[in-house]
C-alpha cells in the first residue's frame, strides 16, 4: 500500500541530496559519516534520523550521481560502504548549488525588501 | 534489475544499516550510556528500519513488484480461505477456456492458416458450369480441351494447371503398396511456387503421350520407401506395374492437399506422395463437351481480382460455346474461388457453431464467476468500507477486488492451457480431409494467444461488476448500519438476478441448439436409407494399370475373385461395385430412349454404376420389377434402373423391356432394360439418390472396384479371408482395405457426431452451471431476507407460502432468461437450418424441452434453499438482531 507523503519532504529530500553531494566533496565517506557530518555542521538544527540518509543515498547512486564500495576503513579492521562523487555528481552539485541560492535570494526579497535597498 | 539480485541487494542494505547501527553504539557508548541503552539509542537514532527499507526499495524502483507479491500473497490467503470456491472457479475458467482454445485451434487451422505456399492468397481453383446441368451439377470439373483453350489466350493469370488424383500401386513383388498419386500437368510447379529439392520438375515434352511415365516422389515416401537415396535421381521404380524414371525428390516442407472435394466422405484418400505428368492423347483434347474431369487450380497475376480473372475465363467460355457442334450446344462459364475456401468448402458453419457454442459456455462460465464474486463482494463490504474510511483510494479499492479475479484467471488459463494442449492432437481426425495434409495439429501460438485473450476477458467479464461495486463504496453508509443489517443493495440484487437471466438465455440456446442438432442425427441414422449393412464387409481393391489395361483382363479378374470369394464359408452374397455406399458417385451419362433427339446437353442425366449380379442381393436393394443380372447375361448389354430413373424416362411405363442408349454414343447397342429397383440413399444419407442406372461389369469396369460381402458369421472374421482369396488369385494386387459397411455408415456421420457430442458436452456443462447460479442467488437471498421470512411466519404464513416465496425468487430470472434463449435460438435459426436433418429449426417439441429442462435444473436449484427458508425458526429470526 502506498504511503501517503507529506508534501514538505519534496522539498527537504531535494536539500537533503544537496547536502550529501557537498558532504562527499571533501572525500570518499560513509553513510554514519555522512550523517554525523551534517548533524555536526548545522550545530544538530536539522534534526534528522540518519535512517533516512539511506534512501537518498541509494537514489543518488542510481542517478550516477555518487559510486559506492565496501572498503575497508583506515582506522579499523572492517569494511564499510563508502561513497564518492562522480563526475556527473560534480556537475549536479553545481546545478543544485545555483538553484538553491536562486531560491534563497528571491524568498529573501520577498522577506526582507528593506535589507535589500539598503 | 533483475530480480535475482533482489536477494543479493537486500543483504547488502540490512549490513550497511547494520554498521551504521554499530558506530552509533559505539558514540552512544562514548557518551555514556551502558550496553543495552546504548543500542537502543542507536536504534532510535537511525529511525524506522522498515521504512528506509521500503523508501529505498522505491529507490531502487522494486516498489511496484513489490506491491504485486503483496496482492498476490494477498489473494492466495483469501483463496485459502474459501477452497471450495476457489477450486469451483478455477476449474470452470480452465475447462471454459480450455475448451475454447481447442476449437480454436481447430478453427484457426481450418479457416485462417494460410496454406503452405507462397502468396498462397493468389491461388483459385477453376471449375465450369454448364446452365444445362446446374441443376444437378452446379459446377464441374475442368475439361482437358477447354483447360487447353484457357492457357493460350488467358490474360489474368500467371499460370495454371490441370490435375486429377488417385491411388497406384508401387512396386512389384508381392503385394505391394498403394499410394496416392497426382497427374498433373507441368503448370503446378510454377502455380504452387515449388521446386524439387533435388532433380527437375515435369518437362513439356513429358505431358506428352508415351513420355508420361517419369516421376517427383514426396519427401516422406523418399525417406520411407528408399532410405533417402541420394542417388535415386533417373532410377527406376514400378509405378502401377510400369517402369518409371525418378526425376525429382520434393522438399520436406512441400505437403499437397488432397484434391478430391468433398467427395467421399467415408473414405479418407490417400495421401498423395507421387506426382506424375498428366499427358492428354489427341482424341481427349477433341473432346468438346465431353471429359468434365479435371482439378483447376491457378495463380492469378498480382493485381487482378479474382473477379476480372473470372470475367476473362468467361469470355473464353463464351467463345467455347459459341463453336460448339449442334448436338452438343450448352451455356459455359467458369467459377473461380480461393484456393482455402475451396478446402475448407462446407465445413465452415459447422465449425463456427461449435466455435459459437463454446464460447457460449465460457461466457456462462465467467457470468457464474461474477455471480459468484458479487456475492463474495457483499460479504467483504465492511472490510473495503474500513480500508475506504482509512483513506485507500478508489483505484486502489478496485485493485483490492481485482486481485482474486486476476489471480483466479491466471490460475484457471494456465489449467486451460495445459488442457488444450492435451486435447488438441485429438481432434486432428475432426480436419477436413483436404486440410488435414500440414501434419500434425498442436497447440501453437495462435492457440496460446487465444488462451490468454480469453483469460483477459474472463477477468473483465467477471471482475467488473463486483470491482464496480466496490468502487461505490460509501464508508459511512456501511459502516454505520451495524453489521448485522449489512445487506445486499437493491442495485447490487438486480445485477445478480440479471447475470443469471444471462446464463439462462445462453444455457437455452446451447440446449435447443443441441437437442436439433441430437433429433437431426437420430433421424439421420433411422431415415429408411433402402439398403441394409447388417453382416457385410467391405474391400476396395486396386489393379495395376500394366497387368490390367482395359475392361477385359479387369473383368476376368473380378470373375475369378467373385467365384472364389462365394465358395468361402460363410459367404452368402459377393460382388463388385464402382462405388461403395456413402463413398461419393463417379460416372454421370446420359440415357438417350429411344425417339429421343435433342443435343446430348439436354438429355436427363444419370448416375451410372458398374455392378456385380449379386450387388442387389448382398446389400438388400428391393427389387420392384423384372429380375438381377445373371452371370447367365454375361456380354449382354442390359441394365437394372432406379424406380426415380423409370419414372421420368419412361412416364407410366413398365421399364422393363425398353431400351436406351448412351447419350454421347448414339451408334452402340442400346442397352435392353431387365428390372427396375427402389430408390435408396447410397450417395448421402442426408439426400435420396438422384436417378440411377447398373450396368453389369462385364460392360464397363475400371482398375478400382469395391467389393462387397454378406456373410453368415462375425463379419469382422472375414478380413483375413477376404484378403488371401485376393491374393490367391494375384499377387500383385495392393493389400485391400477392409471394412464393415456399418462402420462406413456411422463414418458418414462422423463429424455430425462430433458437433453434437462437443454441443452435448457443452449444453450439460452450462446447464449445470446455470443451476449453480440460480442456486447462488436464492441461497444467498434466503439468507438475507431470513428476518423477513422469520416475520412473515410469526404472521401466520404457511411453509408452503415461503416454498412459494422462493421459487418465485429463484424462477422469475429463469423465466425472463429462457424467453429470451428461445429467442437467441429462433433468430439464428437461418444459420443452422442447413445443418439439420428432417428437424426444423422452430421445433416447439424441442423448444419446449430446452426450457423444461432449465425449469427443472432452476427447480432443483431452489429447492435446497427453499428447505432452509422454510425452516426458518421464527422466535430465532427475529431476537438474532
Amino acid at each position: 500500500m502506498e504511503k501517503q507523503v507529506p508534501q514538505r519532504v519534496g522539498l527537504l529530500q531535494g536539500t537533503l541530496d544537496m547536502l550529501i553531494l557537498r558532504t562527499l566533496l571533501y572525500g570518499p565517506t560513509h553513510g554514519h559519516q555522512i550523517g554525523k557530518h551534517i548533524q555536526r555542521t548545522t550545530n544538530e538544527f536539522l534534526q534528522m534520523q540518519h535512517g533516512s540518509l539511506y534512501p537518498a543515498l541509494h537514489r543518488l547512486e542510481k542517478r550516477g550521481w555518487v559510486s559506492a564500495k565496501w572498503e575497508t576503513a583506515p582506522d579499523r579492521n572492517r569494511e564499510f560502504k563508502y561513497y564518492r562523487l562522480t563526475d556527473k555528481g560534480r556537475k549536479q552539485l553545481v546545478v543544485e548549488e545555483s538553484q538553491w541560492k536562486q531560491m534563497a535570494e528571491a524568498v529573501a526579497r520577498v522577506m526582507w525588501p528593506a535589507a535589500e535597498e539598503n | 534489475m533483475n530480480w535475482w539480485q533482489f536477494g543479493r541487494r537486500d543483504a547488502d542494505l540490512e549490513r550497511e544499516l547494520q554498521s551504521d547501527l554499530d558506530l552509533e553504539e559505539e558514540v552512544q557508548r562514548q557518551n555514556g550510556l551502558a550496553g543495552e541503552e546504548a543500542r537502543y539509542a542507536a536504534r532510535r537514532a537511525l529511525g524506522n528500519m522498515a521504512l528506509i527499507r521500503e523508501q529505498t526499495h522505491e529507490a531502487w524502483g522494486w516498489a511496484t513488484l513489490e506491491r504485486l507479491a503483496q496482492d498476490l500473497r494477498y489473494a492466495v490467503r483469501q483463496l485459502r480461505r474459501s477452497p471450495g470456491f476457489s477450486v469451483v472457479t478455477a476449474a470452470t475458467l480452465a475447462l471454459g477456456i480450455g475448451a475454447t482454445t481447442a476449437i480454436f485451434t481447430l478453427v484457426y487451422d481450418v479457416m485462417l492458416r494460410p496454406l503452405p505456399f507462397a502468396q498462397a492468397d493468389r491461388l483459385v481453383t477453376m471449375e465450369e458450369i454448364a446452365v444445362e446441368w446446374s441443376n444437378i451439377y452446379p459446377t464441374l470439373p475442368v475439361s482437358a480441351n477447354h483447360f487447353t483453350f484457357w492457357l493460350q489466350h488467358n490474360r489474368s493469370f500467371d499460370s495454371m494447371a490441370v490435375m486429377r488424383q488417385g491411388s497406384a500401386p508401387l512396386g512389384t513383388d508381392g503385394r505391394p503398396l498403394q499410394v496416392g498419386v497426382l497427374t498433373t500437368t507441368p503448370g503446378i510447379f510454377s502455380v504452387l511456387r515449388v521446386q524439387p529439392q533435388l532433380g527437375r520438375i515435369f518437362a513439356l515434352e513429358e505431358a506428352q503421350p508415351g513420355n508420361e511415365h517419369v516421376a517427383i516422389l514426396m519427401y516422406d515416401l523418399w525417406r520411407e520407401q528408399f532410405a533417402g537415396d541420394p542417388g535415386i535421381i533417373g532410377k527406376t521404380m514400378r509405378l502401377n506395374g510400369f517402369p518409371y524414371t525418378v526425376i525429382g525428390v520434393m522438399p520436406p516442407s512441400f505437403h499437397m492437399p488432397s484434391v478430391l472435394g468433398p467427395m467421399g466422405n467415408a473414405n479418407r484418400p490417400l495421401p498423395i506422395e507421387v506426382l506424375e505428368p498428366l499427358a492428354f492423347s489427341k482424341e481427349r483434347l477433341a473432346e468438346q463437351m465431353g471429359d468434365l474431369n479435371y482439378f483447376g487450380l491457378a495463380r492469378l497475376r498480382p493485381g487482378v481480382s479474382v473477379a476480372v480473372a473470372t470475367a476473362d475465363l468467361d469470355a473464353l467460355q463464351h467463345t467455347i460455346s459459341a463453336n460448339l457442334p449442334a448436338n452438343e450446344k450448352a451455356t459455359l462459364s467458369v467459377m473461380l474461388t480461393p484456393f482455402q475456401e475451396q478446402l475448407v468448402g462446407n465445413n465452415r458453419k459447422p465449425l463456427m457453431i461449435v466455435l459459437a457454442a463454446v464460447a457460449g459456455l465460457l461466457l456462462v462460465g465467467c457470468v457464474n464467476i461474477a455471480n459468484l464474486l458479487l456475492a463474495r463482494a457483499v460479504g467483504q463490504k465492511q472490510q473495503m468500507a474500513v480500508a475506504a474510511a482509512l483513506g485507500a483510494r478508489r483505484a486502489q479499492l478496485v485493485r483490492m477486488a481485482l486481485r482474486e479475479t486476476v489471480l483466479l484467471a491466471v490460475a484457471g488459463g494456465g489449467l486451460g492451457v495445459l488442457l488444450a494442449f492435451v486435447t488438441v492432437p485429438a481432434m486432428q481426425r475432426y480436419l477436413p480431409a483436404a486440410l488435414d495434409f500440414r501434419g500434425p495439429l498442436h497447440l501453437d501460438w495462435a492457440g496460446a494467444g487465444c488462451a490468454l485473450l480469453l483469460a483477459v476477458v474472463a477477468t473483465l467479464l467477471a471482475g467488473a461488476a463486483p470491482a464496480f461495486m466496490v468502487s461505490r463504496t460509501a464508508p459511512n453508509e456501511v459502516l454505520q448500519a451495524g453489521s448485522r443489517l449489512a445487506s445486499e443493495s437493491r442495485g447490487s440484487r438486480q445485477v445478480r438476478r440479471v447475470l443469471v437471466g444471462l446464463e439462462v438465455a445462453v444455457s437455452v440456446a446451447l440446449v435447443l441448439m443441441t437437442g436439433l442438432l441430437t433429433a437431426s442425427l437420430v433421424k439421420l441414422m433411422h431415415v429408411d436409407r433402402g439398403f441394409t449393412t447388417e453382416k457385410t464387409m467391405t474391400a476396395v481393391i486396386d489393379l495395376p494399370t500394366m497387368s490390367y489395361p482395359d475392361d477385359q483382363p479387369r473383368a476376368a479378374f473380378y470373375r475369378e475373385v467373385l467365384e472364389r470369394m462365394d465358395r468361402l464359408p460363410g459367404v452368402e452374397h459377393a460382388a463388385i461395385t464402382s462405388v461403395l455406399p456413402l463413398t461419393g458417385d463417379s460416372w454421370g451419362d446420359m440415357a438417350r430412349v429411344a425417339g429421343d433427339n435433342r443435343p446430348v446437353t439436354q438429355l436427363p442425366l444419370e448416375s451410372f454404376r458398374w455392378v456385380g449380379p449379386e450387388y442387389f442381393s448382398t446389400i438388400n436393394l428391393q427389387l420392384i420389377a423384372g429380375q438381377f443380372f445373371t452371370q447367365s447375361d454375361w456380354g449382354k448389354d442390359v441394365a437394372v434402373v432406379s424406380e426415380k430413373t423409370a419414372k421420368s424416362l419412361w412416364p407410366g411405363k413398365n421399364p422393363v423391356g425398353l431400351q436406351f442408349t448412351r447419350g454421347d454414343r448414339s451408334k452402340e447397342l442400346p442397352f435392353t432394360v431387365i428390372g427396375m429397383v427402389a430408390d435408396a440413399r447410397t450417395i448421402s444419407l442426408a439426400k435420396p439418390d438422384p436417378m440411377l442406372i447398373y450396368v453389369p461389369y462385364w460392360y464397363r469396369c475400371e482398375q478400382t472396384a469395391g467389393l462387397v460381402l454378406r456373410t453368415r458369421q462375425d463379419p469382422s472374421e472375414m478380413a483375413e479371408a477376404i484378403r488371401q482369396t485376393i491374393w490367391s488369385v494375384d499377387r500383385g494386387v495392393p493389400v485391400p482395405t477392409v471394412r464393415a459397411l456399418s462402420g462406413m455408415v456411422a463414418d458418414s456421420v462422423a463429424n455430425q457426431r462430433f458437433e453434437m457430442d462437443l454441443l452435448l458436452l457443452f449444453a450439460v456443462s452450462a446447464l449445470f452451471l446455470a443451476g449453480l447460479g440460480v442456486y447462488g442467488v436464492v441461497t444467498y437471498s434466503v439468507v438475507q431476507r431470513s428476518r423477513e421470512i422469520g416475520l412473515r411466519m410469526a404472521l401466520g404464513a404457511q411453509r408452503t407460502s415461503v416454498y412459494r416465496l422462493v421459487f418465485r425468487d429463484g424462477l422469475f430470472p429463469v423465466a425472463v432468461g429462457a424467453a429470451a434463449g428461445v429467442g437467441l435460438a429462433f433468430g439464428s435459426a437461418r444459420v443452422v437450418s442447413s445443418l439439420l436433418f428432417q428437424v426444423s429449426p422452430y421445433d416447439p417439441a424441442l423448444a419446449a424441452g430446452a426450457v423444461g429442462a432449465l425449469f427443472a435444473v432452476g427447480a432443483a436449484a431452489c429447492l435446497l434453499p427453499a428447505r432452509r427458508a422454510a425452516a426458518v425458526e421464527p422466535m430465532q429470526a427475529l431476537r438474532a438482531e
